[in-house]
């Protein structure tokens, strides 16, 4: 079992210094700081294949981006370990550097002054890619993101679309097997978002490229990803496919049907329950964590039943993700209930502040 | 296994050149400052010594020499970094410093690659101002050749430690995002104790002592000295040995805190 990345035990503690309020606070935080520790992330184990696409969800604060950052070797985890193409990302910069690509949300990594094609040249240069190769990769990424109607704009002077593309093809041009996209689409519209989906979608099913994305986008994890890392509270709360997901928490789901005897009995089967009935009117809901998926329920009303009409209401995965946020929250709180007590008891030598 | 070196990684010294070139206006009010200073600075030393012949060890020709020469020398690091989002003190602030830790060049390789390129591209300004300045009679050439050639290898030496200042200025963005206020009070000390609002002859003695001790004459003041005459060629050696000397000891001290701002950035993700 080697996957491109693969993640162990990862904890990360961050210890700051809690600001008191008022002024007497803030002498008495100057003479006697109180050091907090924040557990970011906590004992997260998952793997991604090669050519594999991963969404990395949770809600804000999360630890989405703590994780990513332990992964890109920007920071180092208190516990655990990872490692990425067989290498330990935060032990070996340098040689990481050259196995993966990063895009961080809004920050960018291009010289503002300089025209895009001159940053995708400078950083040719810094990862020493050969010239024809680095041609024929802007072409190939030209074609995919439209790069050449402003690659020769300073990049101060370009839109934020704009950008996150320059950004994204930066990233990928010295041709890294491993990418990590840090809510790379956050701010862009429904066009340029879906130009991005397509360019992941070529960069990891043509190329082959392995890919861990954080978003809030849930159209996007939709389009783009198989399976799904779920996080909350720095704690992994699920690890499997969407449909995984729907089935634990997306109960939302309907399916009305129309009898053809409006007078046929109806009984409830395991994993489905009758929400309703108005003569030939019926309408089911899912029961219990072993429900069926909107789909699998779908087929079973037909066997079960003569119909004249069917139609079915499906929770939007938005819906799904805001259920699966607040549970997986209590399954979080739940399982640090053991480790809750050292949380604010410790008091670190070394302190980190701002 | 080894590294496969970065061996273009060099030129990633384009970069603030690069940027200037793709800025039209900047240079044209790069051009205005320049010709407006030194008008200035040389009118203005001009004046001084109307009444006089010789203070502080300077006649009139060596004072508004050293002073022409100083504005010119500002010129090879005095880009406009900051306009470029291209500072360290940015890069905190925007958090974009992980790209720096990001990439297979070490980022006090790309730093110093950078301010390689820099110096490199103001340089060839100052060498045009002074050129212009010589032929106009502003400023008078070196008395000898062997003058010349220590004034080239003090400059050198200055600009080095200059790099080293500036370096340690940049380093301690690392540790503190509030430094504006301390960058500024450093950049005046680097000004007047490097002897560029005013040859450091002028000042009293007790002020001559403590600069002394401090690095930054050894930026302007002592090769500029050395260029007008001021310090004789029979104690170019002592000087260029402390210049020297200062090279190896910032060299040293920011070394060290590379590697502590390294730390600081991996234990805090940026
Ligand atoms: N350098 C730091 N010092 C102290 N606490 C930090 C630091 N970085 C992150 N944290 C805390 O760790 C937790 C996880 O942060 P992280 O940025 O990983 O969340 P996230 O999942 O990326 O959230 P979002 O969706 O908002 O981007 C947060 O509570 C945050 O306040
Ligand atoms: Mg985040």
């Amino acid at each position: 079992m080697s996957g491109s990345i693969e993640v162990r035990g990862l904890s990360r503690t961050f210890h700051t210094t809690v600001r008191r309020p008022g002024f007497l606070g803030a002498v008495r935080s100057l003479v006697n700081p109180e050091r907090v520790a924040k557990h970011a992330v906590t004992d997260i184990s998952f793997e991604v294949q090669p050519g594999e696409l991963l969404a990395l969800l949770g809600p804000n604060g999360a630890g989405k981006s703590t994780t990513i950052k332990m992964l890109t070797g920007i920071l180092t985890p208190t516990a655990g370990e990872a490692r990425v193409v067989g290498t330990v990302p935060y032990e070996e910069r340098e040689r990481n550097a050259r196995n993966i690509g990063a895009v961080f949300g809004q920050r960018t990594q291009l010289w503002w002054d300089l025209p895009v094609r001159e940053s995708f040249a400078i950083l040719r240069d810094i990862y020493d890619v050969p010239a024809d190769e680095h041609a024929s990769r802007l072409r190939e990424f030209d074609d995919l993101l439209d790069l050449s109607s402003f690659w020769d704009t300073r990049v101060r002077h370009l839109s934020l679309g704009q950008r996150v593309r320059s950004d994204l093809a930066a990233a990928l041009l010295h041709d890294p097997p491993v990418v990590f996209l840090d809510e790379p689409t956050i701010g862009m519209d429904v066009v340029v978002k879906e130009q991005v989906r397509e360019f992941l979608r070529y960069q990891v099913e043509e190329r082959g490229r392995t890919v861990l994305l954080t978003t809030h986008d849930m159209t996007e994890v939709e389009r783009l990803a198989e399976r799904v890392v779920l996080i909350n509270h720095g704690r992994l709360v699920l690890d499997g496919t969407l449909d995984e997901i729907r089935r634990k928490f997306g109960s939302t789901w309907q399916v009305r049907a129309t009898l053809a005897d409006g007078h046929a009995p109806v009984e409830p089967w395991p994993g489905v329950v009758l929400v309703r009935r108005d003569g030939p009117q019926v309408v089911f809901g899912p029961d219990g964590p072993a429900a069926p998926t909107v789909h699998q329920a779908l087929k079973q009303v037909i066997e079960r039943y003569e119909v004249t009409d069917i139609a079915l209401d499906e929770a939007e995965l938005e819906d799904v993700m805001r259920a699966a946020y607040v549970q997986a929250g209590d399954m979080a709180a739940d399982m640090a209930g053991d480790v809750a007590g050292d949380v604010a008891a410790q008091a670190p030598a070394r302190t980190q502040g701002g | 296994m080894a590294m496969p070196s970065a061996l273009r990684a060099w030129r990633a010294a384009r970069v603030t050149p690069l940027g200037e070139l793709h800025t039209p206006p900047r240079m044209t009010a790069a051009l205005l400052r320049l010709t407006v200073q030194v008008v200035l600075v040389a009118s203005l030393w001009r004046g001084l010594y109307a009444a006089t012949g010789t203070t502080a060890g300077l006649d009139r020709e060596q004072a508004v020499t050293y002073a022409v020469l100083a504005v010119l020398a500002t010129r090879v690091r005095e880009l406009d970094q900051y306009s470029g989002r291209d500072t360290v003190l940015q890069h905190m602030h925007f958090g974009t410093i992980v790209y720096w830790y990001l990439r297979p060049l070490p980022p006090q390789r790309y730093y110093a690659l950078r301010a390689l390129g820099e110096q490199i591209y103001g340089f060839a300004w100052a060498i045009v101002g002074y050129a212009v300045c010589v032929a106009a009679g502003v400023v008078q050439p070196p008395k000898s050749a062997a003058v010349a050639g220590v004034f080239m290898v003090s400059l050198l030496l200055g600009q080095w430690v200059l790099y080293y200042i500036m370096l340690a200025i940049d380093q301690l963005c690392f540790f503190t995002l509030r430094n504006g206020a301390a960058m500024l009070i450093l950049i005046f000390a680097q000004n007047l104790l490097s002897g560029v609002y005013a040859p450091l002859w002028f000042f009293p003695d007790w002020f001559i002592t403590l600069s002394s001790f401090l690095p930054f004459q050894a930026t302007l003041s002592v090769p500029l000295s050395l260029h007008v005459g001021r310090i004789q060629l029979s104690d170019a050696g002592t000087q260029l040995a402390i210049q020297a000397a200062w090279v190896v000891v910032l060299a040293l001290l920011t070394r060290l805190v590379w590697r502590r701002a390294a730390l600081r950035v991996i234990s805090q993700g940026g």
